[in-house]
Formats: C-alpha cells, sequence, structure tokens
C-alpha cells in the first residue's frame, strides 16, 4: 500500500508542479502574484478537451491546450500586466484577482455549468509490478512532467536565453544594462509558465475525466502556498514544495487516515516554513 | 395621409394592448419553485426544473386546477443557502404564491424550511434528505407546513444497508462518504443498519465537497483491507470519479451507492466503470404502472435525455401540491390541512401511505446499472426500515 501511496502522491505533486512552477517564475521576474495563472490553467484544460473533441487526439489536444494557454498567457502579460509596472504591486494583483473571477464565469457561460467528461485514450497502458499498480493516466503524468521538468532545465542552465532569464530574475536592471532585452524575456517567461500550466490543466482533466469552470479555484490559492513554501520565485525549491505537498496531502488520507482536510496541508506546511524557514524549503539567508 | 396611418397605427396597437388588459384578469395560480439551475449541481437542478416544467404543462393543457391555469414561479438558487433565503421571501411577499415546490439539495432546502413554516406557506420538498427540513431543531416541533416526498438521509442508507447484507451478503463494508449534510445522514443511516444486521464497517472516510477529485488514497486504503463491498454516499461527480478511480486500480469489490448517483452525467463520466453499480434510490425506472413509463416517455421526447431520480421526485412534489390544492382551493392553510391528509398517493415514485411528521412512508428502490442504463434489481420494504423515525 505504502508504494502505491507513493505513487498516488507523486501523480498530484507533479500536477502541481506544473501550476506552481508558471507562477514562481512570475514572481520571480514581475514579483507579481498571479492569481489569474489560475485561470489559464482550466483555459488550458478547456481548450485541450474542446480541441479533442474535434480531433479525438490526445497528444495533439495536450499541445494545443498548452499552446492556447501560453498565448492566454503571453496576452495577459501584454496587455494588462505591462501597462500596470509602474504602478503598486497591488494593482496588477487586483487585476489579476478580477481577471479569474472573471475567466471562471467565461467559462461557465460558454461551455456551461456541467462538468465535461475528458475521456482520452492515450494508449501508453498501466503498468502493473504485483499489487502496484501505476495507472495510465499516472503514468501518464509522471513521463509529461519529467519531460517537462527536464526541459526547462535545460532552458534554464544551457542556453542563453534561459540565462538572461535567470539574470532577469536576480536584477533586471542590471541585465537590461547588458543588453538583455527584458521585455522579450518577461514575455518568454509566461510563454513557459502558462504553457505549463495549460499542460497540468489537461493532465487533470484527464486524470480525473473532468473539466469544469472552477477547477482553477482551488489551485489558485494552492499554488500561491506551495510557491512560498518552495520561496518564492525559486524553482527547484517550488518543485520539490509541490512533491512534499502532494505526498503529504496523500499520506494524511490514505496511511493516517486522520479527518484532516487535504487543502489545509499546504497552508499548515506554509505556516510552518514561514515560521521556522522564511525563505522557502531550499531559501538562503 | 401620414398622419392617418399614425392615428390607425395608434388605434391597433392601442387596441392590442387593452384587448392583454382584458385578459389579464384572468388569474392564475401561483406555485414557487427553487433549484440549482446553475453552479455545481447544475444538472440536477436542470433536471428538476425541466421535470416540473413536464408536469406544468400536463396539469395546464388538462385545463388547470378547478379553470384556473397554475403558473410556476422559478428561480434559482445556485446551491446557495443565503440565496435560497431571498427566493424564499421573495416567493412569499413578492410573488405571493400559495404553495412552494423545492427542487433543491438539503443545504438551500433547510434554510428556506422555517421561512415557509414562519409564514405558513406548504413546500412539498423533492428529495432533499436532511432531517431538519421537517423538524424545527430550536422548538423541537415538526415544521408541519413542509412535507418530504423523498426519503430521509439515515432511511435510504438504511435501505442501502438492508439490501447489501441480506440480499449481497456483504459481510464486510468499507464507506466513503461526502462531508456534508447529504452525506452524513446517508452513511450514517447505512452503517447503523449494517451493524445491526450483524456487518463489520472497516473502514469510514470521509471527503471533503466541494473540491477533492483525486479519491485514489481514500481507495487505495480500502482496497488494503479487502472489503466485500464499498459503500459510496456522495453526488453525481464524485461518485463517477469514485468509480473509475477504484475500477483504474484495480479494485474488484461490488460498488453501491444512493440517489446522489441517480443522474445521467453520473453514467456519462463513468462511462464503462458504472456497469454492475448497485444504488438505492427513489425511482424505478423498470415499474410497469402507466404514470410511470409516461413520464419517462415524455421526458425523452421532451428533451432528448433520460429523467433520473431527481427529476421524477421534483415532479411528484409537484403533483402532490397540484393533488392538494385540487381539493383544498388555494387558501394555503386548506392546502396544508389536505397535504396532512394525504393517503395511498399514487405517486410516479412510488405509492405513498402518508406522511407523518412531513416524511412519507415508501417503498426504497434498488436500481443497477446495466448497458449503461439504471435498471430494477430490487425493492426495500421491510416496514422496520422505510417507517422514519419519529422525532420528539
Amino acid at each position: 500500500m505504502l508504494i502505491q501511496q507513493l505513487a498516488n502522491g507523486i501523480a498530484v505533486g507533479s500536477v502541481y508542479a506544473l501550476i506552481s512552477l508558471g507562477l514562481t517564475m512570475v514572481y520571480g521576474i514581475l514579483r507579481i502574484l498571479h492569481v489569474a495563472h489560475a485561470g489559464i490553467y482550466a483555459l488550458g484544460a478547456y481548450v485541450g478537451w474542446f480541441s479533442f473533441r474535434l480531433t479525438g487526439e490526445f497528444w495533439f489536444s495536450l499541445f494545443i491546450g498548452m499552446a492556447g494557454s501560453a498565448l492566454a498567457g503571453y496576452l495577459v502579460e501584454r496587455f494588462l500586466y505591462s501597462p500596470l509596472l509602474h504602478l503598486p504591486r497591488i494593482a496588477p494583483l487586483i487585476v489579476s484577482i478580477g481577471l479569474f473571477t472573471a475567466m471562471e464565469e467565461a467559462f461557465r457561460i460558454v461551455a456551461g455549468p456541467h462538468t465535461l467528461t475528458y475521456n482520452a485514450k492515450i494508449g501508453i497502458g498501466n503498468l502493473s509490478l504485483g499489487s502496484f499498480q501505476l495507472t495510465e493516466t499516472q503514468l501518464l503524468i509522471l513521463l509529461v512532467t519529467f519531460l517537462i521538468l527536464i526541459i526547462l532545465w535545460v532552458v534554464l542552465s544551457r542556453t542563453r536565453t534561459g540565462l538572461a532569464m535567470r539574470a532577469c530574475a536576480m536584477d533586471a536592471e542590471t541585465a537590461s544594462s547588458f543588453g538583455v532585452n527584458v521585455k522579450a524575456i518577461v514575455a518568454v517567461n509566461f510563454l513557459i509558465g502558462s504553457a505549463m500550466a495549460g499542460a497540468a490543466g489537461v493532465l487533470i482533466g484527464v486524470y480525473d475525466n473532468q473539466v469544469w469552470p472552477t477547477m482553477g479555484s482551488i489551485p489558485a490559492y494552492k499554488a500561491l502556498a506551495i510557491v512560498v513554501l518552495g520561496g518564492l520565485g525559486n524553482i527547484p525549491g517550488t518543485v520539490l514544495a509541490s512533491f512534499v505537498v502532494g505526498m503529504a496531502e496523500t499520506f494524511f488520507i490514505g496511511i493516517l487516515a486522520i479527518p484532516f482536510p487535504r487543502d489545509a496541508v499546504a497552508f499548515v506546511a506554509m505556516i510552518l516554513v514561514l515560521m521556522f524557514k522564511p525563505y522557502g524549503l531550499l531559501g538562503r539567508g | 395621409m401620414r398622419r392617418l396611418i399614425g392615428i390607425g397605427v395608434l388605434v391597433v396597437v392601442s387596441s392590442i394592448f387593452l384587448g392583454a388588459g382584458m385578459v389579464l384578469p384572468q388569474e392564475t395560480i401561483k406555485i414557487g419553485f427553487f433549484a440549482p439551475i446553475t453552479g455545481p449541481a447544475a444538472a440536477d437542478g436542470m433536471s428538476a426544473k425541466q421535470a416540473v416544467e413536464l408536469g406544468l404543462k400536463e396539469v395546464n393543457e388538462a385545463g388547470g386546477i378547478g379553470g384556473k391555469k397554475v403558473e410556476l414561479i422559478i428561480y434559482d438558487d445556485r446551491l446557495n443557502p443565503q440565496e435560497a433565503v431571498a427566493i424564499a421571501n421573495k416567493l412569499i411577499e413578492k410573488d405571493k404564491v400559495v404553495g412552494v415546490v423545492s427542487g433543491s439539495y438539503s443545504g438551500p432546502t433547510r434554510v428556506t424550511a422555517p421561512i415557509f413554516q414562519k409564514a405558513q406557506i406548504p413546500m412539498v420538498v423533492g428529495y432533499a434528505v436532511h432531517p431538519d427540513v421537517t423538524w424545527d431543531p430550536k422548538e423541537k416541533r415538526p415544521n408541519d407546513f413542509i412535507f418530504r416526498n423523498g426519503f430521509l438521509g439515515e432511511v435510504e442508507g438504511a435501505a442501502a444497508a438492508e439490501f447489501a447484507i441480506k440480499n449481497l451478503k456483504a459481510k464486510r463494508i468499507s464507506i466513503i462518504s461526502m462531508d456534508n449534510d447529504f452525506g452524513r445522514a446517508i452513511s450514517a443511516g447505512f452503517a447503523e443498519r449494517a451493524e445491526k444486521l450483524g456487518a463489520t464497517i472497516l473502514t469510514k472516510q470521509m471527503y471533503k465537497f466541494p473540491g477533492e477529485k483525486d479519491f485514489r488514497p481514500y481507495l487505495t486504503r480500502i482496497k488494503e483491507g479487502n472489503p466485500d463491498l464499498i459503500f459510496a454516499a456522495g453526488y453525481y461527480n464524485e461518485a463517477a470519479s469514485i468509480v473509475r478511480q477504484a475500477k483504474e486500480l484495480g479494485i474488484p469489490t461490488q460498488i453501491m451507492g444512493e440517489e446522489g448517483f441517480d443522474s445521467p452525467k453520473f453514467l456519462e463520466i463513468a462511462g464503462s466503470a458504472a456497469e454492475g453499480v448497485i444504488i438505492a434510490t427513489n425511482l424505478d425506472r423498470d415499474d410497469p404502472r402507466p404514470l410511470v413509463q409516461n413520464f419517462l416517455k415524455n421526458y425523452r421526447k421532451a428533451y432528448n435525455e433520460d429523467a433520473d431520480m431527481v427529476g421524477a421526485s421534483s415532479y411528484d412534489a409537484f403533483m402532490i401540491l397540484v393533488e392538494a390544492i385540487r381539493k383544498a382551493g388555494t387558501d394555503p392553510k386548506a392546502i396544508q390541512k389536505a397535504l396532512l391528509e394525504t393517503r395511498d398517493y399514487n405517486g410516479l415514485t412510488g405509492k405513498i401511505s402518508r406522511f407523518i411528521q412531513g416524511e412519507v412512508i415508501k417503498p426504497v428502490q434498488i436500481q443497477v446499472v446495466k448497458e449503461g442504463k439504471f435498471r430494477r434489481l430490487g425493492v426495500v420494504d421491510n416496514p422496520e426500515v422505510i417507517t422514519p423515525p419519529m422525532k420528539k
């Protein structure tokens, strides 16, 4: 049972990582709490669902979902955040919260209040070793997440764009004086972060076989807690925090079996970290 | 010339208005209705609304009640109790309805009950399960203007246990329940009856509603105990997730549910994993009575989808109220008296012997999913189980 619960926990943690990374990247570079990121996540699920309905091709729908989210994320940055950057950071935060609410309502109005089913044939099969069972969708989540994390790592550590992204996150002004096009880097940040959120939306849609208008409302605040837990803006810290939270939730429910609300786990962890390690799990200082 | 045409148009238009004005005084009988037409329970809310509108059409096409047409005042409570309070007040003060039908869940319905009770407007509740709908917990007396067509959660849970143990021979049972009024009431009724009949409850888990979508940690724990039966209490979205995820995890155990499963949405989301799932509910699709078969046929024709328990129960609630108005006229107190005197009412969801403390006495239907449809498997009519407990 322990291994099985481990698999359950890693699957959930993977999705948290995909959602939270975009959030932490945006915070790292713009210092904005991008609440509407959860709306981008739900949008990815809807766009993916829609393209799946049209074509019946899961992998294609995953790609389209990611592309749709990336585009939406870029537009949000370009037309909503960018004009507000000279204002105190509370202004884009308010815009972000408003946008998130508007997006949830838009999903409801456009796609209807009902839960949609995302019943995709993926075709990679289950992985079962004795009593241990990695279901097809769990396997899918693990594969996609690790692939994306590896690509992200390569981009950040092995390319000039990645170097520029890290430089901007450290100090955008200095980076700019060394000839880095900060605007373009911010856009790239939003594109990558939003595409990951879109992937998370599609994966959750398939994992739960459900896409619904308010699917972003819990991730909206849980991802925030995870990002704080990981040390705001810290990418490896966020990945670690995501798996810690996913695993802790699963173990609280499935092994300790204490009636502790699942969604509180991330916040308790966040409070503990703020008390004892205020710069996050991997934070310095 | 132009002026002449102008005058002509004016005359025509005003005569239309006058004509309409002359039709207006014809009185209608106003019945209030609320359901979660949007929001997380929208599928159920729509079912309830559509079924009641079907009933309304039938009543009005047959000449209404005593020559007067029935008018249904419909509100959407969005599954939000605050909203429901506002709706109840509006129905009483603005719309001045003679009676109300609840097509909603326990949350919104139970907050409106004391309001209608105080205003002495009778309400017939389609399918909400909470005891405090028909009972005033502060004054410790029944809300005698409120009548429930569906089952008390405890009764339905007990009936499910009765069938699980006597017919399915389950001895070791795991319970997974939604943490709200509905889930708690049904699973408590199930556990009490199951233990009384000698079964062992291995695990009892609660999950958060709304919000929980990933039941794998719960199910993995259940799998470890290897029970003969899993009793799941919850609404259709969660129910479908549980059934699917159990299948994915390779759990072969029989899953039993309750009326929350009874929705086409459950069958759609769960897909092939729904096959063989057994539920205790308030509608028998294989009931040969013409009343039932006509309703199922007409509903299909009108909305191009299959009727469910929620729709059927709300339809019944509406028809019970209409019947009482037919007998007693439009005075709310007389209607209440007629409702109290209901005997052997031939309802769509079964024969109601009578109401005691606002609760029905009616057999509980057991259905099984076969080839993607709910079909009859059995009926629980043991009076010890289906008679609602008297409250004091």
